[in-house]
């Protein structure tokens, strides 16, 4: 049922994909706020949320959800469509890890409670969620978390500090990876917990990153109290589910959509620099070209994999280091072909779409956010290859 | 210094030793605070006047300008050396620039602003660039100049002129020009000039029939290099200390391979630029013609790029927040790269003007 409407959603899963695609079109075009088309930064949730409350209203918020839960129960194949068609517009991404991280986790391994206490919430815009996974000396060994819950009783007391919490100041709740046995084997000793953002003792301190953007966070949380109904699944069995849903991110970071958004601004720059037809130029643009279309192709074989409903490998790792570096490649294109004007700060002409600098640093962590390319290499070499060591 | 010394430099004896007193003078003067760097951020004009005015104490600004036109006499080794430190500092203030403006006014004979610049009692920079990816001078007189860094700082512009084959030089005040400027990713800006409506020859004031631009632009263009090579050294040195102290999955990640390799590619870009930075300013020095500083530029070009990079990558996440210093070098660097000629260009610029390869 609808959190906001009452209405039960309708099932989209009964339309052919394209009518399915034409239906979703249609209905973003006639109802996506224009001032907030194609953001140059990630949106903040004041700037957002028309847009939230919009999907929330049509049932659309959660599409991936059971219809049980207020999701429209989308197909895999679907969803899929959903997200490339939000992708065409230049949607916003929304406040979103209740949406995509937290929602799918309690709907898998939460008790009855926590379901009807915490989805209602989210579809209703009421609980915005963060996620509290890497820490300051934890980021790639990501396991060797300490911020700690101790047992008192009937709550547990959280201790520690985390970092890179995206939109930590927009949320009033936040998921967590925390430390609950300190003798076990790094990976057993974690659970997950869902913190009130505004219990006593958590302090958010945003972090300015090279976009000169906040959409980090710091962390910190000193004594406070979590009451114990809050721990999600089996204590110390926390990392195994966190790491369930990192192949979603995995293929979500792996989608060609940045690439193909950059390939077409790096066009509309050679065309504004009078580059365009030089051979050099067109032998680049054509490199680019084809690896944005062999990314697609790849990109394409693991999303027939979730269409067939199958678990993703640890071979999705490719895929985001293909993609992370090509979008850096066709940054990197763009400030040559930018000359002088790609020093400025802000775009050119004060036209969005000739923006080199803000593209070629907005590229730069998408080789370490997500786990650094690395780590997705020794992902590949290891797990994938099979080498030793 | 030389911290990181890649074999045996072009300079011995004598200039090696005046080489090591300009890099200590500078570090004395420079000193090793960002702090400074970031304060001065977004604001106007984007450097500190006061610094500025100490260089020119310093005799920075006239280092090559001659002793008889009231420069310090020094060549371009020790010119690239300090530019070096600049880089090694990020300093947002216009040495270059200024540099630049010294070697025509000095060219031009005009030695009343000569002396207020080299004094420090004026800041004047040159506006030569009527578009971007270019090395030619513009083709009008009275067109919009861009491309001008901290060109909001300046109390006179320098207007060159083709006519006829020769370069003249025109001197503007800063009331005959209206400058719009542009933020830069590193906190500066770059600036567009107009010279307000004149009557007369052309904009301001005639000051010379023919001056050695390309001569000033090409040492700008090696002087640019040394300073993108001063903040790569910078940012990797951050880098090397990061490796050597952050631990992850129980070690020390300078312990994993696949860092140290990233950490080796990068020292061998600062080894070349280096290489080519040095040999180009020993040959300016002996009067060598120009195509050796658009190799070096083009090495520290592309080199900057690939190892500002990898010092961010190096870093993490940590890379990637504007608190952490590896940062701003790799902002200066986007501004720098470009400045008096990409990589594609000089390369070019190299083909055209360099002998043709011996059969090996």
């Amino acid at each position: 049922m609808n959190a906001i409407t009452g209405r039960e959603p309708e099932d989209l899963n009964l339309l052919p994909d394209e009518v399915f695609r034409l239906h979703i079109r249609a209905w973003i075009e006639a109802n996506y706020p224009a001032e907030i088309r194609n953001p140059e930064k990630r949106l903040h949730w004041e700037e957002n949320k028309v847009w939230y409350f919009k999907l929330a209203e049509k049932g659309w918020l959660c599409p991936g959800w059971p219809r049980e839960y207020g999701g429209l129960g989308l197909a895999p194949a679907k969803q899929i469509i959903f997200t490339e068609e939000l992708e065409r517009h230049g949607c916003a991404r929304c406040n979103d890890h209740g949406i995509i991280m937290l929602g799918p986790l309690v709907i898998r391994y939460g008790t009855e409670a926590q379901k009807q206490h915490f989805l209602p919430k989210i579809l209703s815009g009421e609980h915005i969620w963060c996620q509290g996974y890497s820490e300051p000396n934890s980021g790639s060994d990501l396991a060797s978390l300490r911020t700690e819950a101790v047992d008192a009783g009937d709550h547990y007391v959280v201790n520690g500090q985390k970092i890179w919490t995206t939109l930590a100041q927009d949320a009033n709740w936040i998921f967590l990876l925390v430390r609950t046995d300190k003798a076990a084997k790094k990976q057993e000793g974690i659970s997950f917990l869902l913190v009130d953002m505004n219990t006593p003792g958590i302090t958010v301190r945003p972090i300015i990153n090279l976009e000169m953007h906040d959409e980090f966070c710091e962390v910190f949380f000193d004594n406070v109290k979590v009451p114990k109904e809050n721990l999600v699944g089996q204590l110390n069995k926390g990392w195994d589910m966190a790491k369930a849903l990192l192949s979603f991110e995995r293929i979500y970071l792996g989608s060609p959509r940045q690439s193909a958004y950059a390939l077409t601004r790096l066009k509309q720059l050679a065309e504004r620099m009078g580059v365009a037809e030089e051979p050099l130029f067109a032998e680049r643009y054509a490199r680019h070209r084809c690896d944005l279309e062999d990314l697609k192709a790849l990109y394409g074989r693991y999303v027939e994999v979730l269409k067939q409903g199958r678990p993703l490998g640890a071979d999705v790792s490719q895929l985001k280091v293909i993609q992370s570096e090509l979008f850096q490649r066709i940054t990197e294109t763009m400030l040559e072909v930018a000359g002088e004007n790609a020093g400025l700060f802000g775009p050119m002409e004060g036209n969005r779409n000739l923006n080199p600098g803000a593209l070629y640093i907005q590229a730069r962590p998408t080789s370490i956010y997500g786990g650094t390319n690395e780590i997705q290499r020794n992902i590949i070499s290891k797990n994938v290859l099979d080498l030793p060591g | 210094m030389s911290a990181t010394a890649a074999g045996v430099a072009p300079f011995t004896g004598d200039r090696a030793e005046s080489i090591e007193m300009i890099r200590d003078s500078a570090r004395g003067l420079l000193g090793a605070d960002m702090a400074r760097v970031r304060k001065l951020r977004f604001t106007e004009p984007g450097f500190d006047a006061g610094l500025l005015r100490q260089m020119a104490e310093a005799g920075w600004i006239g280092l090559a300008v001659s002793e008889e036109a009231g420069g310090t006499g020094l060549g371009m080794a020790e010119m690239v050396a300090l530019a070096e430190e600049i880089g090694r500092a990020s300093a947002p203030e216009p040495l270059i620039g200024c540099a630049l403006s010294a070697h025509l006014l000095a060219a031009a004979g005009e030695s009343e602003l000569l002396g207020q610049l080299l004094a420090g009692d004026a800041v004047v920079l040159t506006a030569w660039q009527d578009r971007a990816n270019t090395l030619s001078l513009a083709s009008t007189a009275d067109g919009a100049r861009g491309f001008v860094l901290a060109a909001g700082g300046a109390t006179h512009i320098l207007w060159p002129v083709a006519e006829a084959g020769r370069v003249a030089l025109h001197v503007l005040t800063r009331d005959q020009v209206e400058i719009t400027t542009e933020a830069t990713q590193d906190g500066g800006h770059l600036g567009t000039i107009r010279p307000l409506p004149y009557s007369g020859h052309g904009p301001g004031r005639h000051i010379a029939d023919d001056v050695p631009l390309a001569e000033a632009l090409d040492r700008a263009a090696l002087a640019t290099a040394a300073a993108l090579l001063g903040g790569m050294e910078a940012a990797f040195a951050m880098t090397l200390d990061y490796l050597r102290t952050r631990q992850q999955f129980g070690k020390i990640i300078g312990t994993f391979q696949a860092l140290q390799h990233k950490a080796a590619d990068a020292k061998m870009q600062i080894a070349l630029t280096r290489a080519a930075v040095e040999q180009a300013a020993a040959a300016l020095d002996e009067g060598a013609p120009s195509h050796l500083v658009s190799r070096a530029k083009a090495r520290a070009s592309e080199a900057a790029m690939l190892v500002q990079q990898a010092c961010v990558q190096l870093h993490g996440g940590i890379g990637y927040t504007d608190d952490y210093d590896v940062g701003l070098h790799m902002r200066r660097a986007m501004v720098l790269v470009p400045a008096f000629g990409g990589a594609a260009l000089h390369r070019r610029r190299f083909m055209e003007l360099s002998p043709e390869l011996e059969d090996a």
